[in-house]
């Protein structure tokens, strides 16, 4: 058995002089807190990393590699890094001695397992080498045909298969047991022969050292009773840093035996948001220059944790500044929380104007009309807001607002399903909301959807997606925000969820059944029949062994001969205990009104993808579930917060912040409500094919009616798959279109349109600019603008006409009408 | 491996914009036109500028074009004779005149296969060089990956004001951008420029406003554009970038570059009735506009080609044409010094089958397709791969989509190995085999 005797032991002290600024100088030691209290390992390389923080004014100030370490015992028993990692070098007793300033403590030590090593098992030892090294990631040889041949599992989720590969496959030359060190599996990494990913193991590695004694060892398909990994924690769980501060993070795993073992060198990290937190393959967090929240996920053998790390602004605001905010929701108290840990200030409430259209363009998707506008800015009630919201929600464009969005989400492709289930599918959408159905209904009624697809519009979810995967995929991420289909094909990278757990997901959907036209080319025309069959089930791919139908995260339920396994499905996601349901809806209304998500993308509820303000999404998701899941009661509740109503300009420290809703953020309106907006404006009526007369763009059944102006400014696509969201942002396209569209050159100008009819009126210039500006704006100019447009304002009413027409096209093509504010 | 998610990916480019614009640099610097692909030491390959690629939509029979089967019994040879190229030993189909012609100039793939025997999921295949993850039906338009221009536009930037991608006059079915998101969407051109009053959608003055008029309104605009510009470059303003493209359209407008390609009637009659008087002929000759204003991808969507019925009755009067107007394309981009540096493509989703059916058609055929090519140094006067004697199938040197894919790729000087991510944060090869085919390189 070769124990690799290493070049440079270095097992004394070893002192690294930072030259970082020590703002603990005088932190007492008592407050310095040493991880872990005791060290045992196991095998030569074997290694613990050793963690010092202190806590400086709420923030956590790492101490690691400062400490000066020292190996109190006899032999070379273990070797300590600049990173502050204790490795296995020979097996003893002894003590760490750990110092820093007055801080003097040790750490019992126990190495065992080098003289006479044990032996290494593929699944639990030498995969997470694999891992470790990206040798099995998807831009490598993980991906799906592999990398020049050599083909391992996605982050080693099949053993079998990557056990094959490097013993069974490449003509034996990956690894030879006669002579480990010839074994393609040892030259290629370590640069000993060329190797098209470069060097990623050095000859004096412990997972060099691993993957030889491995080989060595005869290439052992599995070692029996070797314990396997149940979870993974990380040290510290929450850290606060200041900006470009740095913090090591510590690994730990627990076994089925119950022991715990360090696997920090182990362990791959990934920041969920790198510029404001970055970590290294070591685990060493480095704050970065901007403040924010960012999720620093630890994966280990299919496992997950996550550190949070918060980098807030490095001078705090006072107490003060928040104790006067206003609270006139729960809403808003949660977000002030959240800022003052930020350390910064919310912008100043948004003029009323401001306010007022963006509760017409969230709420019923259109700005106000200049009457509407008028009515609100003159009103003296002092309760008009939470009134006007009232209204809006009452508003019968209210419905066809929600709904086209929703329809954005289910939509199929009419050249997939048909047309008639297309529409049918709409109007199935139009009318839940029409009907304000509560939430957890409409999801029950769309999962459970049986019958004809020409009766039933519900139904056509089933024509559009025919297959259990399909299914899974599309129920999954649409109603619990979990995106399942990287496990359809192998383990979820950023979950815990393996395709075992797509496929019992999938099991609920294996008894739905199909009779009448199928889908068929190229016009799927007819009519089809959805039911609940006697028979049908789910395998998984690799073990076809039959799956029984299992939630996420739960055990396998039991369905009744004759019912359907749906009705368990939709039972369970509804039930008030599940974690997604609630969650995932409140985000999604959240983001609509609120121009993003607590959790970005809405439906991508994962730990590694931790919301903003967790308790302000509780919160949200508590309220919607106390009321019946009536959704307008939720957007009563966001559209009368203060947080709601704050400007877009930000503070004086705010301007960095991007998820935590101290300002609104600015959006490009949606294609629809812009389109929808100009129709009031100009007066001109709308010209939809396959609509009837005066149909609005937010009515439109399918985004195959055709419109270039809807094109330009982006639309669901029902060709992609899944359907993509919109692009939100503003293109050249979109810019030309505005400037030069024939179509909008003559909504403008119509002949029976708003502009034609301000000229011929008896008003004075000052009324006609006036007017203008509430139809496009929804607000009056102010005393300069004023003076701006009237200039030079014709008396003659043809002229007139082009000079209002210039007018409205001119604050048409401005941010002020393409955004809101 | 890179983590990224939908918001991930938008916030941090924001936050990127918003570094770039604290150290100085341009907040756009994205929109800037980037490098144009030239060869290099490192990438001797990349010596296309710019590529048309001309899809005949349907799938144009590789019988009655550049794979004529006389041996064959004569329900599968059908009407049409071969006749001899310049180059000795290979034949072309009885229509195809003028390509036989300049056959020196040509490379035709004769063994171009993939198992997708419909109209949506072809498509997807030949202009993605990726499969359809699920079945999709003939009439489908789907995109589950990139398109080769989408992705041509995201490596390349726009050049002289004008979009990096074109089609003409509609996006093919799988011509989309999927992941990279919509600003790399071909920017359309429906309107027939053999219409004596062609011109440009959008930018161009609607009709009705005069220079003075619009001229007029954009003062008005600058005076009442009052909205606040958050300057911070933390804040990523989203306005901002809305004023830039709208700077870049009016760039556009005036750019006496765009507005020249654009300008169709500048061509003398010669040239216009050189190319066909017809719409395919002359999108072919506002395409050879484009290449030379610097766009880098133009696809030329010419619809008609699945010839269930009457396949001779139609090809009879369609191939001249489509002969016409290629060789004409082909030989005035070398006159113009352009051939060397644009790469032409000629194909569909499919060929089509061997046997003609009851109504005097072909119908789908995906075992087997002629791919024609051209320009960007390809080596002339080649025939790859062949079918067998009754073409049923590509029996010699048998390439991918991927492959071909693949090719064009590497003449415009992008690697098609590299790794995208989706908005899922999914790691996605741009072609998943990045073997291109050998021969097309010199």
């Amino acid at each position: 058995m070769p124990v690799r005797p290493l070049a440079a032991v270095c097992s004394f002290v070893l002192v690294l002089f930072n030259t970082s600024v020590l703002p603990a100088a005088d932190s007492p030691a008592s407050r310095i807190v040493v991880q872990p209290a005791a060290i045992s390992l196991k095998g030569q390389g074997a290694g613990a990393q050793v963690v010092l923080t202190v806590t400086e004014n709420g923030r956590q100030i790492d101490l690691t590699r400062e400490a000066e370490l020292e190996w109190l015992g006899a032999g070379n028993v273990v070797q300590i890094d600049d990173h502050r990692m204790i490795s296995a070098m020979g097996d003893g007793q002894g003590e760490l001695r750990v110092r820093l300033r007055s801080l003097d403590q040790r750490i019992p030590v126990t190495v065992t397992g080098v003289t006479v090593p044990p032996p290494v098992d593929f699944d639990q030892e030498v995969q997470p080498v694999l891992t470790k090294f990206s040798c099995n990631a998807g831009t490598c040889h993980g991906k799906q045909r592999g990398q020049n041949g050599f083909q391992l599992s996605l982050l080693g989720f099949d053993s079998d298969f990557d056990f094959d590969a490097l013993v069974k496959e490449g003509r034996g030359r990956r690894t030879s047991a006669t002579v480990p060190v010839s074994s393609l599996l040892l030259q290629k990494p370590c640069g000993g022969v060329p190797h098209g990913g470069g060097v990623r193991i050095t000859k004096d590695s412990p997972a060099y050292d691993l993957l030889e004694r491995w080989i060595a060892d005869g290439l052992p398909r599995r070692i029996d009773n070797t314990p396997v990994v149940l979870s993974v924690a990380v040290f510290p769980s929450e850290v606060v840093l200041g900006r470009e501060s740095r913090h090591q993070l510590r690994v730990v795993a627990t076994y089925s035996d119950g022991s715990e073992r360090d696997v920090t060198q182990w362990a791959s990290f990934q920041s969920s948001d790198a510029p404001i937190a970055e970590v290294d393959e070591r685990g060493l967090i480095t704050a970065g220059s901007i403040l924010g929240d960012a999720a620093i996920m630890a994966r280990f053998q299919g496992q997950i944790t996550v550190a949070s790390v918060l980098v807030p602004h490095p001078q705090p605001a006072e107490a003060a500044q928040y104790a006067n905010l206003p609270i006139p929701t729960y809403i808003d108290g949660l977000v002030w929380k959240r800022l003052q840990k930020l350390g910064i200030t919310p912008s100043a409430e948004a003029p009323e104007a401001t306010v007022l259209r963006r509760l017409y363009l969230d709420i019923i998707g259109r700005g106000p009309t200049a009457e509407e506008a008028r009515s609100y800015l003159d009103s003296t009630a002092s309760d008009k807001r939470s009134q006007l919201i009232d209204s809006l929600l009452q508003h019968p464009e209210y419905a066809e607002h929600w709904a086209s969005k929703w329809a954005d989400l289910l939509r199929p492709n009419p050249y997939h399903v048909g047309i008639k289930a297309t529409l049918n599918y709409d109007q199935w959408i139009r009318q839940a909301f029409r009907r304000n159905m509560p939430y957890d209904q409409f999801v029950r009624e769309l999962v459970t959807a049986q019958g004809s697809t020409f009766r039933h519009g519900n139904a056509t979810l089933y024509r559009n997606r025919r297959t259990p995967d399909e299914l899974t995929t599309q129920i999954s991420q649409l109603f619990l925000g979990v995106r399942l289909e990287c496990a359809k094909c192998h383990q979820h990278p950023f979950e815990v969820y393996s395709q075992r757990d797509f496929y019992s997901f999938a099991a609920f959907f294996a008894r739905v059944g199909r009779k009448g036209t199928g889908i068929s080319a190229p016009i799927s025309g007819s009519e089809e029949f959805i039911f609940v069959a006697d028979k049908g089930s789910v395998s998984h791919p690799l073990t076809g062994e039959t799956l029984t139908p299992k939630p996420l995260k739960g055990e396998p339920l039991e369905i009744a001969v004759g019912a359907d396994p749906r009705e368990a499905l939709v039972d369970w996601m509804t039930a008030a205990e599940n974690p997604y349901f609630s969650r995932v809806i409140a985000n999604r209304v959240w983001a609509d009104l609120m121009g993003r998500g607590l959790v970005e993308p809405v439906d991508d509820l994962r730990g590694t993808n931790p919301p903003s303000n967790p308790e302000l999404l509780d919160a949200l998701a508590d309220d919607l579930k106390s009321h019946g899941y009536d959704l307008k009661h939720l957007i009563r509740s966001i559209t009368n917060s203060q947080v709601y109503a704050l400007s877009s300009v930000p503070s004086e420290t705010n301007a960095a912040d991007h998820r935590n809703f101290s300002r609104h953020y600015r959006q490009r309106l949606r294609a629809e409500t812009l389109y929808d907006t100009l129709t009031q404006i100009t007066g001109d009526a709308d010209r939809f094919d396959a609509m009837p007369a005066d149909s609005r763009a937010k009515e439109l059944w399918t985004v195959r009616v055709d419109s270039l102006f809807l094109d330009a400014f982006s639309r669901q696509d029902p060709n992609q798959d899944p359907p993509c969201e919109r692009n939100t942002e503003p293109t050249i396209v979109q810019a030309l279109h505005l400037m030069n569209s024939k179509d909008l050159y003559q909504r403008v100008t119509a002949k029976d349109g708003r502009a034609a009819d301000l000229a011929e009126r008896e008003l004075s210039p000052e009324q006609i600019v006036e007017e203008v500006y509430l139809a496009v704006y929804g607000r009056r100019p102010s005393a300069d603008e004023l003076s701006i447009a009237v200039t030079d304002f014709p008396t003659d009413p043809k002229d007139r006409r082009v000079l209002i027409e210039d007018l409205m096209w001119a604050l048409i093509n401005t941010a002020e009408f393409v955004f809101e504010d | 491996m890179d983590f990224m998610n939908c918001a991930g990916v938008r916030r941090r480019s924001f936050l990127q914009l918003g570094l770039g614009g604290l150290l100085g640099g341009t907040v756009f610097q994205s929109l800037t036109s980037q490098l144009a692909a030239s060869p290099t030491a490192a990438n001797p390959a990349a010596v296309a500028k710019s590529c048309i690629l001309i899809w005949l939509d349907g799938g144009p029979t590789h019988y009655e074009t550049f794979d004529p089967k006389p041996l064959a019994p004569s329900e599968i040879r059908g009407e049409f004779a071969p006749i001899p190229t310049q180059t000795p030993g290979y034949h072309f189909s009885q229509h195809m005149t003028k390509l036989a012609a300049m056959s020196n100039k040509l490379a035709v793939i004769r063994s171009i296969c993939h198992e997708q025997g419909n109209h949506g999921a072809g498509n997807h295949y030949m202009m993605t060089g990726a499969p359809p993850r699920i079945p999709v039906g003939c009439g489908a338009f789907v995109s589950f990956h990139p398109s080769m221009g989408s992705a041509v536009a995201h490596q390349r930037g726009h050049q002289n004001g004008l979009p990096a991608y074109f089609s003409l006059p509609s996006m093919t079915r799988s011509g989309g951008p999927n992941f990279l998101g919509a600003q790399y969407a071909p920017f359309a051109v429906p309107n027939d420029p053999n219409n004596t009053n062609f011109r440009v959608r959008d930018v161009a003055l609607p009709e009705g406003v005069n220079e003075e008029r619009f001229e007029r309104r954009q003062s008005v605009r600058r005076r009442v554009d009052q909205l606040v510009r958050i300057t911070d470059a933390a804040a990523a303003d989203p306005v901002r970038a809305l004023d830039e493209y709208y700077q870049q359209g009016q760039d556009l407008m005036l750019s006496s570059t765009a507005q020249a390609a654009f300008n169709i009637h500048a061509e003398s009659d010669e040239v216009r009735q050189a190319y066909g008087r017809n719409s395919f002929g002359q999108r072919a000759l506002l395409s050879r506009r484009l290449v030379e204003a610097g766009v880098p991808f133009v696809v030329l969507n010419e619809g008609g080609w699945d010839h269930h019925t009457n396949l001779f009755t139609s090809c009879s009067k369609r191939l001249p044409e489509v002969d016409n107007t290629v060789a004409t394309l082909i030989s005035d981009l070398e006159q113009r010094g352009l051939l060397d540096s644009t790469l032409v493509v000629m194909l569909g989703e499919f060929g089509r089958t061997p046997k003609i059916n009851k109504d005097g058609g072909r119908d789908h055929w995906s075992n087997a397709m002629s791919v024609l090519m051209a320009g960007a140094k390809i080596p002339g006067g080649q025939i790859i791969g062949a079918t067998d004697r009754q073409g049923y199938s590509a029996v010699e040197r048998v390439l991918s989509p991927e492959n071909f894919v693949s090719s064009i790729y590497r003449k415009l000087g992008l690697d098609p190995n590299m790794v995208l991510y989706t908005p899922q944060g999914r790691p996605s090869h741009l072609v998943s085999d990045p073997t291109p085919i050998d021969e097309l390189f010199a």
